[in-house]
């Protein structure tokens, strides 16, 4: 960890003054953005007003105009508050999670490296991420970040062609080194089938969609929780000890949402569901709250945690 | 009516054939399996006397367990024993080299040897793929079994002559008990 002895002391040393500062400038800010908030308002009204509905021109066009302008600018006002927050104190909250974590804001993993990891089968059509961060833990290089992938669907032809998005995956993204080296493909999903269908999810889970085998494992509760694919039998097993499955489970339970696993080329790709948008300031609220910046914390430990949890750092076998 | 009965017999058929087929793929699978364990074996024959050379200028003291796991490598490797023997070679055979690796914690001279942690490595990595290999197998005889005794399949499968076959027995993993409370807030 850190010099310090624990959160609240490295809160109160290194973050306190700052933080009061970032939020000296979100009142201001928030002001600002009112007042911005309140003149586009005043000038939707008296265009609403004053412009004849009568004629030829209409009457949405500059109302529409106004109404973007003001929350443009009241976008650009409080972007740089939130990216103060970010680079100041999430930064160096990384730090005290582990010196060698190294964050970027507008960072986030490749959307190349997201599709190599097989997890999921719907083209990805927009990507998009934030909140980069990577390092080495022990002996294990990990980097992860928030992402947003959708598919694009499109519906009827010509005239009547609309486009919507099905959300693939709102979360966040892990890639770790993986303690063992391996050469075929394996991947561990959500069970949603056997929690469905019981033992008719089985036979369901058999029709793998170009995903491999379906590996059949010996502990009950994995099962229940999840699905693996495979390519080869005896390689899912090697890579998916009982130790491992206990642990999977667990690291599952931690987070209380999807989590998918893909095993590939010595690595583990981890996506995890989560709707709510981490490491960002609110912007009606205080931002030296203690408890919030330690929730950040618990988020950051949880996701460096995953080498622990999953004992990525044991090297007893032939990968160095 | 004549229609019926040619429809009848058609489903049957075809049926049978399904099941045969099936029979045949989970037997062969059985097989397969237990091939991968033999071909994990055979690494570890290879690997035993890479071992032994390298551990015994050290070890004073272990002799003869140097000597029992040669020998018993030997014995293994002869074609002379019946599956139950080999069985219960390779399983003593296990046994002696960890506590061969237990052994080695009393000379750190041995344990700072560069060729030495490399053997060890591949030893567990080769222990590792023996155990999947194993697990894959008695997933694999578990299906067959199971194939063999429900019905209708196990009409056919003792038309073929398919008999139960007996899974590894895998010492109790331990089972590490980790706390699983959600740590996180999700809303």
């Amino acid at each position: 960890m850190s010099r310090y002895g624990n959160f609240r002391e490295f809160y109160e040393k290194e973050l306190r003054s700052d933080l009061e500062s970032i939020d000296l400038r979100r009142k201001e800010t928030n002001k600002k953005a009112l007042t911005a908030l309140l003149i586009t308002a005043i000038a939707v009204v008296t265009e609403l007003v004053l412009i004849p509905g009568d004629t030829n021109f209409p009457k949405a066009v500059p109302v529409i105009v106004t109404a973007f302008a003001g929350l443009v600018a009241i976008g650009i006002v409080s972007e740089s508050y939130r990216k103060e927050y970010k680079e100041k104190i999430i930064a160096r909250i990384a730090g005290y999670a582990d010196e060698g974590l190294v964050y970027s804001p507008e960072g986030f993993i490749p959307k190349e490296e997201f599709i190599r990891s097989r997890i999921f089968n719907l083209s990805c059509d927009k990507y998009s991420g934030e909140d980069y961060f990577r390092g080495r833990i022990g002996k294990t290089d990990i980097e992860f970040s928030e992402v947003t992938a959708k598919h694009r669907n499109i519906n009827g032809t010509g005239k009547n062609r609309s486009e919507d998005y099905t959300i693939i995956l709102k979360g966040l993204f892990i890639i770790a080194d993986f303690n063992k080296n391996f050469k075929t493909h394996t991947i561990v999903l959500p069970d949603t089938a056997e929690k469905l269908f019981g033992k008719f999810g089985q036979t369901l889970q058999s029709v793998s969609f170009g995903r491999g085998e379906l590996i059949r494992l010996e502990d009950p509760r994995f099962e229940k929780e999840f699905c693996v694919y495979g390519e080869d039998q005896v390689e899912a097993r090697y890579i998916l000890t009982p130790s491992l499955m206990e642990r999977i489970l667990a690291y599952r339970k931690k987070w209380n949402s999807r989590v998918y696993l893909s095993f590939l080329d010595s690595k583990v790709y981890i996506a995890i569901y989560m709707y709510r948008n981490l490491f960002e300031l609110r912007p009606f609220k205080p931002a030296a709250d203690y408890s919030f910046l330690e929730e950040n914390l618990r988020f950051l430990t949880l996701l460096t945690g995953i080498v622990e949890d999953l004992n990525l750092n044991t090297r007893i076998w032939t990968k160095e | 009516m004549l229609y019926a009965i040619i429809a009848a017999v058609a489903i049957l058929l075809i049926s049978a054939i399904l099941i045969f087929n099936s029979l045949i793929r989970r037997k062969n699978d059985v097989e397969n399996a237990f091939a991968s364990i033999d071909v994990m074996l055979r690494k570890r024959y290879d690997l035993i006397p890479k071992i032994v050379e390298a551990v015994k200028t050290y070890m004073t003291y272990e002799r003869e367990l140097l000597t029992e796991i040669t020998q018993l490598r030997i014995k293994a490797l002869s074609q002379a024993i019946t599956p139950e023997e080999r069985v219960i070679i390779e399983n003593r055979l296990g046994q002696q080299l960890t506590s061969l690796l237990v052994a080695v914690e009393n000379y750190p001279d041995l344990k700072a040897s560069a060729n030495f942690l490399h053997l060890q490595g591949t030893l567990n990595e080769v222990e590792e793929q023996l155990a999947a290999s194993r697990r894959a197998f008695n997933a694999a005889v578990t299906i067959y079994n199971n194939s063999i005794e429900v019905f209708p399949s196990n009409l056919m499968a003792s038309m073929m002559n398919y008999k139960r076959r007996t899974l590894f027995e895998i010492p109790a993993a331990k089972r590490e008990e980790i706390s699983a409370k959600p740590s996180v807030n999700m809303a």
